[in-house]
């Protein structure tokens, strides 16, 4: 199938878009692009919205109240002045007093909320929030841990435990992952194979965002002025089609690798050592698995969206056909995060297998378990199978569709393309 | 021995007939003229021809072998609707185009810079397609059409769209390609420039050929008996005479049938004796025009007879 007139269209379609402006800013920018929104995440997360918050602590024991506020006066909230906080103590059963004194302040937000810390607290642990606004999760995460340690310091300190003791009582338990695999050394795992997988997810799903759109436009608008009945005048739909579509995955191909070069300088060099909670546990098997992966998924997409494109004859209409395409990019976007949490769900196995699917999930898959071999088999027969069943399709509407302008055609009339025997 | 024979050809968009088996020959070394009005099939059949779309029925033999490839690469075809990729330059444009036809290399962006020259364009190499002005890409995509060194070329509704300059400057091409004895095929709804470029025609109305052969011998067979008229005065007397077939208004000029030649004398008499003033008596003539409209109608009786349907 590939030709004299195949490779024509390839280069040029491989030049135009290889030395376009598009090209160089995507390879350059969507890296940024993915640490700032890494970065604003992080930066949002810390936002917490909690400026000016005024809380009235109030407590039934004196201990409780004097303890509360030695151990929360050097916090970073009390000291940076985000947290306002006054402290009272009351008798036994004066909550509905106090909570009545104070409604109107609740009530126009001057005083944030009243924490009510009961006598029984130290028994049952369960203290009382009163505000209009009962979900704010940010001020339970700032006083959750001091109040606790205040309750057991209290709890504990007649039972004669030493400080020992009660440092380590109120530890958490600290999971470390141990990666077993076939090889024989064991070795400790950071976060650095789940960070790759965030971003083999997202490159990909970029990529074929973008090569995606790239795809469509430039059929519509071949289609649109006219050039593809010279064009086909010279050659035929399908050397066209294939043509365009390799000349684009190549660019593609070249520009995940560039991408991921980084990463592939990581793992085959001791030049850079990263710091061991970050290091990486990958082959340069797992990059080429990726590579040749992309490459089919690539293609198979782009012969779905140069379908939508020659369906349509504007781009208004071929946006709003697209979207079964992009439904087939973001649900195995969105699995694949999931995914990142329980890598062994068997939604995410069945993904990494499935047709459309397998190109995003199988490589966030394999970063962050062992996959078997026959798995990483089918999935890449699974690829291939898909693309030699959409692509002979893709051709056939494509064929028709190209030179068909005037009214949409209607879905029937597509089936009747692809059944056409020619 | 004919270039391209067109057998059975139909061609069906949603149960709706385009083409109607059409047949018709296309001899070599000449300029074959695919006559017919707006929407009576010529771009489908032309499509056809050249295995855009693959028809529903019957063949194209081009030289004794279905069109396929070898005759893409053999073709230069300018559509209806012109256009090239705007973003791109002019000559890496040519090249490209004439790289899908198999021609590449410095021979050929020689002759590229050859032909912007000759069209004026030489400055405008390297600039966009989409820099040029409307009438500098059309004359762009003629030298697209004829790069390659095609031995046929195609050109569907040449004339549409272009202005007096271009005009002449296709026809000049045209002429020069005739000369060279290269096959030019070319659709038109303009008679006139028809009856003055083609040797062949093939008439189509409503999808189906309803004449097709050498213009000289179809003039013959429907001259046969004609006068072309052209008069100031009453000539509804003719009806009544009795050696008067018909008689037709084409608009400009008026077609009366005789019964036999020698009645062309006794009409010119009847005509004199009746005081008409005859401007133009032209004996065993008759245009393109008529005969279209004397076989299918004029545009007004087509539309009736759509209606009807």
């Amino acid at each position: 199938m590939i030709n004299r007139r195949v490779i024509t269209v390839i280069k040029r379609e491989f030049k135009e878009k290889l030395l376009s402006k598009a090209f160089i800013i995507s390879t350059l920018l969507i890296p940024v692009f993915m640490f700032g929104i890494l970065g604003l995440q992080t930066v949002f997360m810390s936002i917490e919205g909690d400026d000016g918050t005024n809380l009235l602590i109030v407590s039934e024991s004196s201990e409780i109240t004097s303890k509360l506020q030695t151990e929360l006066a050097d916090k970073d909230y009390v000291t940076e002045g985000k947290y306002l906080l006054t402290y009272k103590t009351v008798n036994e059963g004066s909550r509905d007093e106090i909570i009545k004194e104070n409604k109107n302040d609740l009530l126009g937000e001057s005083l944030t909320g009243v924490i009510y810390i009961p006598q029984d607290a130290l028994e049952k642990k369960e203290i009382e929030y009163y505000s209009k606004n009962t979900s704010n999760i940010s001020i339970f995460d700032n006083l959750r841990g001091p109040v606790n340690s205040i309750l057991m310091n209290i709890y504990f300190q007649d039972k004669n435990l030493n400080e020992d003791d009660l440092v380590f009582a109120q530890r958490w338990v600290d999971f470390n992952g141990f990666k077993v695999s076939e090889s024989d050394e064991i070795k400790e795992e950071g976060v650095g194979n789940r960070i790759l997988s965030y971003l083999f997810t997202f490159l990909l799903y970029m990529s074929l965002l973008i090569f995606g759109s790239m795809m469509l436009r430039a059929v519509v608008e071949e289609k649109n002025n006219r050039i593809v009945e010279v064009l086909l005048s010279s050659l035929h739909a399908k050397e066209l089609m294939t043509g365009k579509i390799l000349g684009n995955t190549i660019v593609g191909l070249i520009q995940m690798t560039i991408w991921l070069l980084p990463v592939m300088v990581v793992i085959s060099s001791t030049i850079f050592v990263l710091p061991p909670k970050f290091t990486i546990d990958l082959t340069m098997g797992h990059i080429g698995y990726l590579l040749f992966n992309f490459f089919v998924g690539l293609m198979t997409y782009l012969g779905l969206f140069a379908t939508v494109g020659a369906i349509f004859d504007n781009e208004q209409d071929a946006q709003s056909g697209m979207w079964p395409i992009m439904l087939l990019i973001m649900i195995p976007f969105f699995m694949s995060f999931s995914m990142i949490k329980n890598p062994n769900n068997s939604m995410a196995m069945i993904g990494s297998m499935s047709p459309f699917a397998s190109l995003i999930i199988m490589p966030a898959r394999m970063t962050l378990v062992d996959v078997p071999a026959w798995q990483i088999i089918t999935s890449m027969a699974v690829n291939i199978g898909t693309l030699s069943v959409i692509f002979p399709i893709a051709g056939k509407i494509y064929r028709v569709g190209i030179l068909m302008t005037g009214k949409k055609p209607k879905l029937k009339e597509i089936i009747g393309w692809i059944k056409a025997k020619n | 021995m004919n270039a391209l024979q067109v057998k059975n050809l139909t061609k069906r968009f949603d149960n709706v007939v385009a083409v109607n088996s059409a047949n018709f020959e296309v001899p070599e070394d000449t300029i074959f003229g695919l006559i017919g009005r707006n929407g009576a099939g010529k771009t489908t059949t032309i499509r056809m021809m050249m295995n855009i779309y693959l028809p529903d029925e019957g063949e194209v033999i081009f030289r004794g072998n279905k069109v396929g490839q070898e005759f893409k690469d053999r073709v230069g075809y300018l559509p209806e609707e012109r256009g090239l990729y705007k973003k791109m330059k002019v000559i890496d444009t040519l090249n490209y185009l004439a790289e899908l036809k198999g021609k590449s290399g410095k021979a050929v962006t020689k002759k590229a810079y050859e032909y912007l020259e000759r069209f004026d364009l030489k400055d405008r190499a390297n600039s966009k397609l989409e820099e040029l002005s409307k009438g500098n890409q059309q004359k762009v995509q003629f030298i697209s059409t004829i790069l390659h060194d095609p031995e046929f070329i195609i050109l569907d509704e040449p004339f549409s769209g272009l202005d007096p300059i271009n005009t002449n400057l296709l026809k000049e091409i045209i002429l020069d390609m005739k000369k060279e004895k290269k096959v030019i095929i070319f659709s038109t709804h303009l008679m006139d420039f028809a009856e003055k470029m083609c040797d062949h025609i093939a008439m189509i109305d409503n999808g189906k050929i309803i004449l097709s052969g050498a213009l000289k011998e179809i003039k013959q067979k429907y001259s046969q008996n004609n006068v072309s008229l052209n008069y100031t005065g009453d000539i509804s007397f003719l009806d009544s005479l009795p050696f008067v077939e018909k008689v037709e208004n084409f608009g400009n000029t008026t077609g009366i049938r005789v019964k036999s030649n020698d009645d062309t004398q006794n009409l010119l008499r009847a005509l004199l004796d009746h005081n008409v003033i005859v401007n133009k008596f032209d004996a065993n003539e008759i245009s393109l025009h008529e005969i279209f409209v004397s076989l299918a109608g004029t545009e007004v009786e087509a539309v009736e007879k759509e209606v009807k349907k």
